[in-house]
């Protein structure tokens, strides 16, 4: 028995030897040729035919696919081709000739060509309900040459070339989908930098280098995205250097100041920021045509109650912009006049506002409802401050995600925090679906009224096919919307990716916050 | 013997419904619309709606539930909302890596509880004593993420010595054939990948041993302390024995019978740790499967997942009560 206790011991000081000896995982070949970037789940849909806009699946379609167009780094304000080499827009905005590529060929052997595009792009809008509203607008696709092909709409909408950047117009091989069938969406293939090697669930997914991508093969031999669903864990494996790099998560989320100054003081680690497009607002059932938020002196007066500037410096400490209106200062149709006509933080006014339409703050108190998370709920708390200085009192109710969609298409609250994020580079994806009247009882959007100037206004830009003319238009739009005081324009978060110190070459992508991983190295 | 296990087998039955009731009902209280869920804010209501009727969720409860009980019989589990794959599959391919670490977790929940809980009565009331048993007493008590977390800190980022999540380093790239780690790292003949397999485990098996380590060794005791006072320990004594012989033969003997069943019974809260140990360890098994299908809403795999894991636990009583036929004569005259 004596001997047994020996043993113990003897195993007790194995396991710590152990531990201390093994240290991490040897460094095997290829470390500096493999970038690691962790996210919380696995993708969805890694066939542009199946992509319902998931960022992780949309993320990887843009890797080892290639789009007819794509956004221009590092500003993302223009478009250039990349299996397309140039194009002409007919004037009445309905017909768009291609001129393609030539030489480029599938990671499985199979020649690009326009037949590939047309089956591509038929293929996606046959069976992905959710490119209805935009790639449904196709009538035809004529292949008029191997390179050569005029794809023609059935109404205009310049918005349309944007539409072809997204992962969803990727350009599959037609081979490969013929060979695989529906298990295309496992082993899909494209013409792409890189190749899917494995797809393991809740693991991991791997992709190798395209020796032959047309554009020059990757720097990298690997990309490895592992699936880490902790915000703990992955900030853990960040610093001990198991991970290269974490995305931003999620649609909904942001990063909290604090994790910010963490990783500001670690010298490993830098810090990726870039504008976005995103959109967070305080919104008013606006549908509602009764009730003290029909009347604009109280939409105005909640407007001029939030302290905008506090709100980013005090919660975001600069990880997140001012945003005025329905679109962020770094789109191309941005207005700056709606600066001025935006209400500013003015407790005062709020209170006069509230005096003059003769309402009692006490009888506004309501619900405030939000997202669920710990940034939501700094946000929910400090706008409830701001209310509360005016005298209106609101309940804080965090929500989950399903039950706060629901509630907001059924215009079941007053006042509610959200937010909008556009899933194409385009004024389109915020105006159209956030402030058409008709589109008011489905998800993301402001509840608008019944309105036919502003509604004729915002079809008439969403058809303009001339950039100036669209411009104007959207710049009415936006001193339209701005003065109706549909909410208050709370923050647009920045895009924020935290990477390795010796991690180089990234570009981090505006709209959508999709990135391109080709140009990446490990320093 | 065969007679006791079919009983104890058909016994299962009515406990099995129970949970299949109990899970089906419960998960459609919790608010929300799976639909919504799965296709994002960027859904139309249309769209919503046909995915609602493509998942049956328009049926009524009853008529769910039977198809679900229905397609169980047949194997069918159902299909995962989220990834459209049969569930069972999904359970399958998950259920090595979650094995690996519950069983390596048990072991060495036995190996340190067992010999803790015998210093711990042998030297009643002393320093080493009043030492472990606070030590047991944190085991038992604290959370497991916050364990987690709390090691992930010590191992990986101060000490550097072992990996934070995962089961092995991202730079070994090879075929999955059995599903533990450990073994396909072996058969991998990638050099270093079985040692990278092992430190991935460590943390994770830990985290999981703790509870069951603090508890048995708390357990074994206070029941040793019991036995220590029985007669045949005077009878031993007196008749000259030595200290060990006493304490190693005649007490932590008759000590450990009840002790199968604690580590049985312990065997399903450590399961339920284990949801969140995988999550924070990011450790691919069927406790992280779960966690994400409940904040998924998705149904199917939260029922399959479930019942798997009420599988595992019955199996584990089942396997108690044998033990116990096999280890205690007592028992087993009873049985015939």
């Amino acid at each position: 028995m004596k001997l047994t206790r020996r043993k113990f011991a003897l195993l007790g000081t194995t396991v710590l030897a152990t531990s201390l000896l093994l240290g991490k995982s040897p460094a095997v070949a290829q470390e500096n040729q493999t970038l690691v970037i962790a996210v919380p789940s696995d993708p969805v849909g890694i066939d542009p035919a199946v992509n319902r806009a998931e960022p992780i699946g949309s993320e990887i379609i843009l890797n080892i696919f290639d789009t007819l167009v794509a956004w221009t780094p590092p500003s993302f304000a223009e478009l250039e081709g990349r299996l397309a080499q140039s194009w002409v827009i007919s004037a009445d905005g309905k017909s768009f000739d291609f001129k393609l590529r030539e030489g480029v060929k599938f990671t499985d052997g199979t020649a690009f060509n326009a037949e590939a595009v047309k089956f591509s792009l038929e293929r996606t809008r046959a069976l992905n309900p959710y490119v209805e509203a935009t790639l449904g607008l196709i009538e035809t696709i004529d292949v008029k040459g191997e390179f050569d092909l005029t794809i023609t709409l059935s109404r205009p909408f310049p918005a349309f070339l944007s539409i072809l950047a997204q992962p969803q117009s990727a350009i599959v091989s037609p081979s490969a989908v013929a060979a695989l069938g529906e298990g295309f969406s496992a082993k899909p293939v494209g013409t792409g930098p890189f190749i899917l090697r494995d797809f393991t669930e809740s693991t991991r997914v791997v992709l190798d280098a395209n020796p032959e991508y047309f554009r020059g093969a990757p720097k990298l031999s690997r990309l490895m995205y592992r699936i880490i669903p902790e915000a703990s864990t992955r900030r853990l494996e960040l610093e001990s250097g198991g991970i290269d790099m974490i995305q931003q998560s999620g649609q909904l989320s942001a990063v909290p100041a604090e994790e910010m100054t963490a990783f500001a003081n670690n010298l490993d680690i830098q810090i990726l920021q870039s504008p976005s497009q995103i959109i967070r607002q305080l919104e008013f059932n606006n549908a509602a045509t009764e009730g003290p938020y029909a009347d604009i002196r109280v939409r105005q007066a909640i407007a001029h109650a939030i302290d905008y500037d506090g709100l980013l410096s005090g919660i975001f400490g600069g990880t997140a912009d001012r945003v005025y209106g329905p679109l962020t200062s770094n789109s191309w149709a941005y207005d700056p006049a709606v600066e001025a006509l935006a209400p500013k933080y003015d407790p005062a006014k709020a209170k006069a506002l509230l005096a003059e339409a003769d309402i009692d703050p006490a009888t506004l108190s309501t619900k405030l409802y939000g997202f669920q998370g710990a940034l939501w709920g700094a946000v929910a708390t400090f706008v409830q401050a701001n209310l509360a200085d005016i005298g209106i009192n609101v309940e804080i109710a965090q929500t989950e995600f399903p039950s706060l969609r629901a509630l907001q298409t059924a215009g079941e609250f007053q006042l509610l925090l959200d937010g909008r994020q556009p899933w194409y580079n385009d004024p389109d994806a915020h105006i159209t679906i956030g402030y058409l009247s008709s589109l008011r009882d489905t998800a993301m959007t402001f509840r608008m009224p019944a309105d036919e100037q502003r509604d004729a206004l915002i079809l008439s830009a969403q058809g303009e096919a001339d950039v100036t003319k669209r411009r104007e238009l959207y710049q009415e739009i936006q001193r339209d919307i701005v003065s109706y005081v549909p909410g208050a324009y709370l923050f647009s978060p920045k895009l924020i990716i935290f990477a390795r110190a010796n991690v180089q070459g990234l570009v981090v992508n505006s709209a959508p916050p999709l990135n391109e991983y080709w140009s990446v190295y490990k320093g | 013997m065969t007679r006791y296990l079919l009983r104890r087998l058909i016994a299962l039955i009515p406990v099995l419904a129970l949970v299949l009731v109990m899970v089906f009902s419960l998960v459609r209280f919790i608010p929300g619309d799976p639909a919504m869920t799965l296709l994002g804010p960027g859904a139309t209501d249309a769209q919503i709606a046909a995915l609602r009727a493509q998942m049956n969720l328009d049926q009524p409860l009853w008529q769910q539930f039977t198809s679900y009980v229905t397609g169980l019989v047949q194997g069918d589990f159902g299909q995962s909302l989220k990834s459209g794959k049969p569930v069972l599959e999904e359970i399958l391919q998950r259920l090595p890596a979650t094995l690996e670490i519950s069983i390596a977790a048990v072991l060495l929940a036995i190996v340190v509880g067992i010999p803790l809980g015998v210093v711990s009565a042998a030297r009643a009331n002393s320093l080493p004593d009043h030492a472990l048993r606070i030590v047991a007493l944190m085991g038992v008590s604290m959370p497991a993420f916050l364990l987690a977390l709390i090691l992930q800190l010590i191992f990986s980022t101060w000490l550097n010595v072992l990996p934070v999540s995962g089961r092995i380093s991202s730079y070994y790239f090879f075929d999955e054939v059995t599903g533990f780690m450990l073994i396909d790292a072996y058969l991998s003949g990638e050099k270093g990948a079985v040692l990278s397999a092992l430190s991935h485990m460590m943390l994770p098996v830990c985290v999981l041993a703790a509870f069951l380590a603090a508890t048995l060794s708390r357990f074994i005791r206070s029941s040793m302390l019991e036995t220590l006072d029985e007669d045949f320990i005077r009878t031993a004594k007196a008749k000259g024995l030595s200290r060990h012989q006493v304490i190693y033969t005649h007490a932590l003997r008759n000590s450990l019978l009840p002790a199968v069943t604690v580590v049985g019974l312990k065997f399903a809260e450590m399961l339920g740790g284990a949801i969140l140990t995988e999550t924070v360890f990011s450790w691919p098994g069927i406790g992280r499967y779960m966690f994400e299908a409940i904040s998924n809403r998705d149904y199917p795999v939260i029922q399959g997942a479930t019942l798997v894991f009420a599988l595992m636990f019955m199996l584990v009583t089942v396997l108690v009560d044998l033990l116990y036929a096999l280890l205690d004569p007592r028992v087993r005259r009873k049985l015939k």
